[in-house]
């Protein structure tokens, strides 16, 4: 009998991590990554024009300016769209399920992003008030991601 | 611009096939050329190749050359791959055309094809939520399900769309991919089985969602002059649309209502020198029961807000006022992502022919449209097909 081979089982090349490398060494807008560890949400604003990014730019996409500044977001925000993901989950995100998602308007400035929502689907309705919660990622990373914001 | 001619199509069975990537390609190839016996492969002198992922699904890269291996061509003027997520086989068909009518190519073939059944789901899950920014909006384990959710969401809660008019879309689609030998899903299903099945995301449940899916379609396209020699009944390509709107969500406008759809579509009847009313046969991209309702709405079918009531009259039946998905749509033939915008145009070429089996045969279609959305919607492609020239 010859050696016994490792487990044949096809193990395809694996999804790259969802997480792309936050350092500067792999970007330029490594601020974004070192300023939400902290508990800052921010994002690149064009010093030339005055147009808002989202997510943050190296070179805005109104007037190709590359003098771009950081400004706070509003770590708040209102429920504008919402459901929860029940099956079909990504690689690594399998045993999150089930999980909400929806999309968020910020206060004040209306932008409108997605986002994972850490409070249960049964919870949410239209204009629930929300807010952001920085999490840590694989590897050392951070991401950030929405919940209900606990009633007074 | 040279006149451009559909002369030949063909598709392989689709399904969870016991069967590789590139043995779905040698399948459709056969397939498309035994539906043109009068071209001589040396005749091929371009070929676009549409598959949305083959980097991830079947690792490996360079497709085209693989497929001209595989298909037995040796093209001399254009070959490419094409890619635009789900809308990856129209992007191969407007290339195509878009080549011939410029005079740099006389008969092309357009393969489209994806292979999405792997031993790990998790992979063709993965592989498909990077059709959203993946950094910032797939990374929160968004895809499109949850996408097309909350379009339900806003639908119903602005237009007063129901439960049940999303049903009737998976029934209708159902009951035409049961005629469709080739189709993924071949049980007819009733409304209330769509209501039975396990919740995806809600609104949508399992049949509310089109099937991940292996598959392979073929067509060839032709000038003019190459056209009329091989067929007699050549369908004719009469213009096309499209029309972007970004990728990230902060460039979702509104989730019920699709701008781009509808410019997309004014382009395309505009080129084609068609008006809305003068379709008879449309093949819209239902990836999910809800893309074909607010389809309706955006195509000018019916007006917006409608798109409910249209399915629920069945307007969008044969005999109706425009038949749509008659091969199965994405609903029942499932939705391999580079041959779907292919496979649609197979069926409006056969249709067009009266090829079809009769149950789901259009009586007399003259004009037809294919359509493919891509990504969170943010893509709308449109193709204009005509019996006459």
């Amino acid at each position: 009998m010859g050696k016994k081979r490792s487990d044949p089982k096809l193990v395809l090349p694996l999804a790259m991590d969802f997480c792309s490398p936050q350092s500067e060494d792999f970007t330029r807008i490594s601020r974004f990554f070192d300023e939400l560890r902290k508990g800052r949400f921010m994002t690149t604003k064009c010093k030339k024009c005055g147009t808002l990014s989202w997510p943050p730019r190296v070179v805005c996409p109104e007037c190709q300016s590359d003098k771009l500044g950081w400004v706070s977001l509003p770590k708040k925000g209102k429920l504008w769209a919402f459901t929860e993901l029940c099956m079909g989950a990504p690689g690594g995100m399998e045993q999150d399920l089930p999980f909400s998602i929806g999309i968020i308007e910020l206060d004040k400035i209306g932008l409108r992003l997605l986002s994972r929502i850490d409070t249960p689907f049964k919870d949410l309705e239209f204009n629930k008030s929300m807010e952001l919660v920085v999490v840590d990622m694989p590897g050392d990373k951070v991401f950030f991601r929405f919940k209900a914001k606990r009633s007074r | 611009m040279r006149k451009v001619a559909v002369v030949a199509g063909g598709l392989c069975p689709w399904g969870v096939r016991k069967a590789s990537w590139r043995e779905l390609v040698q399948e459709a190839g056969k397939a498309v050329l035994d539906d043109a016996p009068d071209l001589g492969k040396g005749e091929i002198d371009s070929l676009f190749v549409g598959a949305a992922s083959p980097d991830r699904f079947a690792f490996q890269l360079h497709v085209a050359p693989l497929v001209a291996d595989m298909v037995g061509i040796h093209p001399t003027k254009m070959v490419a791959r094409t890619e635009l997520a789900c809308a990856s086989g129209q992007a191969a068909v407007r290339y195509a055309w878009l080549a011939i009518a410029a005079g740099l190519s006389d008969v092309a073939l357009c393969l489209g094809v994806e292979k999405m059944n792997l031993p790990d789901m998790a992979e063709a899950q993965t592989t498909m939520t990077a059709v959203l920014d993946r950094e910032w909006d797939a990374i929160h384990g968004a895809s499109a399900p949850p996408f097309f959710a909350m379009c339900a969401q806003h639908h119903m809660k602005h237009y007063g769309t129901t439960r049940h008019q999303l049903s009737l879309v998976s029934e209708k689609n159902h009951g035409f991919s049961s005629t469709n030998p080739y189709a993924h899903f071949q049980r007819p299903i009733m409304a209330a089985n769509v209501e039975d099945s396990p919740m995806v995301a809600p609104p949508l449940r399992l049949y509310d969602c089109s099937g991940i899916t292996d598959g392979a379609a073929a067509v060839i396209l032709a000038s003019e002059e190459r056209a009329k020699e091989l067929t007699d009944t050549p369908v004719w390509v009469k213009g096309s649309g499209q029309c972007v709107s970004g990728n990230n969500s902060a460039n979702w406008r509104s989730l019920d209502v699709w701008d781009s759809m509808k410019q997309a579509a004014k382009t395309a009847y505009g080129s084609a020198g068609i008006s809305v009313s003068d379709i008879d046969i449309a093949e819209v991209h239902d990836c999910f029961t809800i893309s074909e309702i607010i389809a309706y709405e955006e195509l000018g079918f019916c007006k917006k807000g409608q798109g409910g009531k249209f399915i629920e009259d069945g307007q969008s039946r044969i005999g109706g006022k425009v038949a749509v998905n008659t091969r199965g749509g994405l609903l029942g033939c499932g939705h391999p992502l580079g041959a779907t915008g292919i496979a649609q145009v197979v069926e409006i070429y056969e249709q067009m022919q009266s090829k079809v089996p009769r149950k789901r045969q259009v009586p007399d279609p003259k004009v037809g449209i294919t359509h493919n959305l891509s990504g969170a919607a943010n893509v709308h492609s449109i193709l204009v097909f005509g019996r006459d020239r």
